[in-house]
């Protein structure tokens, strides 16, 4: 299935993301999404923005209430120490208790799993992000106090740091070195809605207009009638009949469909088409030989599903 | 195509008689047995058999069921769902788990299959999800997480405090030996003025016997400035394990080093035993706490190193979480060292009195991780 999945995306451009499989106590395995780094940076600023916002409101809470008046050298303190709690703090609640998600992460679809299957458990979750501490923010405080002290040994710290940092980039499942530690990983979870059954006719469960041989249906495969799911999903609304109409004359013309279609009936045409294709391909599939493409040219092998 | 079929009727038998039956009451069990689908079926001039649409029928009410749970739980927890639900929920789970493998077998409707597979992962992720919340792990780590981390990594902390012991007689040597070395050993910025230069009175009233800073300045700027550096050196420690360890032992080496300078600029002023006082008041928390954070990243070091019978990454992931604890909780050590150093080394302005608090402290340090935590249960945190 998978594979059929992954070149329909491809044929209609989508946003793709490598796939992995997940093994689950029950026995099937789940595919997950492995998101790309843009996905996961942007959702680390997010995470960022709110954690600054909320250690400024803390500071001005306290500075409020405890320390009016006091010396800047003061207010700079509670804030780098308030920084470093929240920061650590944050990242470990919302893990644990939103089901490894913080809030930028629930933004951008993302969440922390355990590698292994089962549960995230709170050593995996402390061990991701107290790396995250070496891996981001000590870079970013190397950078910043780069003009201080020891030049050449700063630069040679933050070289060693970088390197850390960096490993994300060089493996395929995108984990940081926090990841690695805490045997987790982040993956991807768009939200799917199930639509109607294109196979079932909005009227009912009424007679078929259009009836094809079992020679007209052995042409396409499993990989052409997706996409013509697809097709026919995206291509709801109004304005999309011309789409619709050269669909509908290549369909026509590779199964050798004689007879002319009354104008307007595009739409109904597929419709059936796709009902009946699939309905003869799911027939096959249950035999144990599902004709996977056009260019499927013999009775393939047996084939597992992954 | 034999094992195919025999998948396929197995699972449709589990996925009616086992999986579902229990979680779904009487009345609606009726609409899951294959074929007694209401609704007729699309049975058209054509004969238009559609057996993924008959299993959909079938079906979508579980799916829809778990799913609009598993939507509340995602927006707004897990106590969200009532006792009965909470019952039900592993039930509608497993039941949506197997259609999702009778689908990919007998279903070619692409939105079907994106939509059992998404919500089989969701309620995968929910049922299978984190337990505790912060302050419970938080609680667990303390009493016993903790303690047996750091009890896990005894090799690693031993060849910690020897790159560190080597770099301290190594400083030691050189600055007695010739005591303008202590320049190049120590920073200008940590050394803070103090130098071959330094005279004893200077070091005796500006440095191990300086004046009260004040209350405010002493426990939240200094002492916090303190953590903090520590902190950042402790945490590079461990997460420099990743470079194979080698970075950590010449960071343990350097703060040797220093040290081992620092001693002897002292010794030579017949300031020993003061000095080793004012150190040790804060020094045995904080030494700790670096050789800790050495400690794990050099088991980070070791496993990548030497994964044995397992993959690299696997070996990393068993045993870096026990790494990482350590890591964790000598921050906290750290945060103990920095009110010690910032605040009650000035407070406590008499030798005995500072090897006193020293000696509690290291014995407090021993019995904690001697004893604290022994026969819990060691997978959680691993």
């Amino acid at each position: 299935m998978a594979n059929y999945a992954e070149r329909v995306d491809r044929t209609f451009g989508d946003f793709r993301r490598a796939r992995r499989a997940l093994s689950t106590p029950e026995g099937v395995p789940l595919e997950i999404q492995i998101p790309g780094h843009g996905e996961r940076m942007s959702a680390f600023l997010l995470d960022v923005l709110f954690m600054g916002a909320g250690v400024f409101c803390l500071y001005l809470v306290l500075v409020f209430l405890f320390f009016s008046g006091s010396p800047w050298l003061i207010g700079r303190t509670v804030i780098l120490f308030l920084a470093f709690v929240v920061r650590n703090l944050y990242f470990l609640h919302f893990e644990l208790a939103w089901q490894g998600r913080t809030p930028g992460k629930k933004i951008c679809g993302l969440r922390v799993i355990s590698r292994r299957g089962g549960e995230l458990s709170p050593g995996a979750v402390i061990a991701r992000n107290l790396t995250r501490e070496v891996e981001f923010f000590l870079p970013l405080s190397l950078v910043f106090g780069l003009g201080m002290g020891n030049l050449w040994g700063n630069l040679a710290l933050l070289g060693w740091v970088l390197c850390i940092s960096a490993v994300p980039l060089f493996n395929r499942d995108h984990l940081r070195a926090g990841d690695l530690l805490g045997g987790t990983r982040v993956i991807a979870m768009p939200r799917r809605t199930l639509s109607g059954d294109l196979a079932e006719r909005e009227n009912g469960p009424g007679t078929r207009e259009f009836v094809f041989t079992h020679e007209q249906l052995g042409i396409y495969g499993a990989f052409e009638l997706q996409v013509l799911e697809e097709v026919l999903r995206r291509s709801q609304g109004p304005g999309n009949d011309a789409l619709l109409a050269e669909v509908c004359l290549k369909i026509r013309h590779k199964i050798g469909w004689k007879e002319t279609l009354p104008p307007g009936s595009e739409r109904r045409f597929l419709t059936d088409f796709y009902a009946a294709e699939r309905a003869e391909l799911e027939r096959g599939q249950l035999m144990g030989h599902l004709r996977e493409d056009k260019n499927t040219t013999e009775k393939p092998a047996l084939r597992t599903v992954r | 195509m034999k094992d195919v079929i025999s998948d396929i009727a197995r699972n449709v038998g589990a996925d009616a008689a086992a999986s579902v039956a229990p979680a779904i009451p009487e009345e609606e069990r009726t609409f899951l047995r294959p074929g007694a689908s209401p609704g007729g079926g699309g049975k058209g001039d054509a004969a238009l058999v559609l057996r993924s649409a008959e299993f959909r029928r079938g079906r979508e009410h579980v799916w829809r069921a778990l799913d609009e749970m598993i939507d509340r739980v995602e927006k707004r927890g897990v106590e969200t769902l009532s006792a009965e639900e909470v019952r039900r929920l592993p039930l509608l789970y497993r039941a949506t788990m197997s259609s999702l493998s009778v689908a990919r077998h007998i279903a070619l409707d692409r939105n079907l299959l994106l939509y059992l597979e998404n919500l089989a992962l969701r309620a995968y992720l929910v049922v299978y999800g984190p337990r505790s919340g912060v302050l419970v792990c938080l609680k667990d780590f303390l009493r016993g997480g903790f303690p047996r981390a750091v009890r896990s990594m005894l090799p690693h902390l031993a060849v910690a405090l020897a790159a560190l012991l080597c770099g301290a007689l190594a400083g030691y040597l050189l600055v007695r030996a010739d005591p303008d070395t202590f320049g190049l050993l120590v920073p200008g910025d940590l050394a803070g003025g103090r130098g071959p230069g330094s005279t004893r009175e200077e070091l005796l009233h500006e440095e191990l016997f300086a004046p009260w800073p004040g209350f405010v300045h002493a426990f939240v700027v200094f002492a916090d400035s303190l953590f903090r550096h520590n902190a950042m050196v402790g945490l590079l420690c461990f997460g420099l394990g990743f470079a194979l360890g080698v970075p950590t032992l010449i960071l343990l080496l350097c703060n040797g080093l220093m040290l081992g300078a620092f001693l002897a600029l002292h010794v030579e002023r017949g300031l020993g035993v003061e000095f080793m006082a004012w150190l040790s008041i804060h020094g045995v928390t904080e030494i700790l706490a670096v050789l800790l954070c050495a400690a794990a990243g050099l088991v980070v070091a070791e496993k990548i190193v030497f994964p044995g019978r397992l993959s690299r990454l696997e070996n990393l992931a068993r045993h870096g979480r026990a790494a990482a604890s350590a890591a964790a909780g000598a921050v906290l050590l750290f945060f103990a060292a920095g009110i010690l150093e910032g605040g009650f080394r000035q407070l406590i302005a008499s030798t005995p009195g500072r090897f006193g608090v020293a000696l509690l402290t290291g014995a407090w340090w021993l019995f904690y991780f001697s004893r604290c935590g022994r026969g819990g249960d060691d997978g959680k945190l691993r």
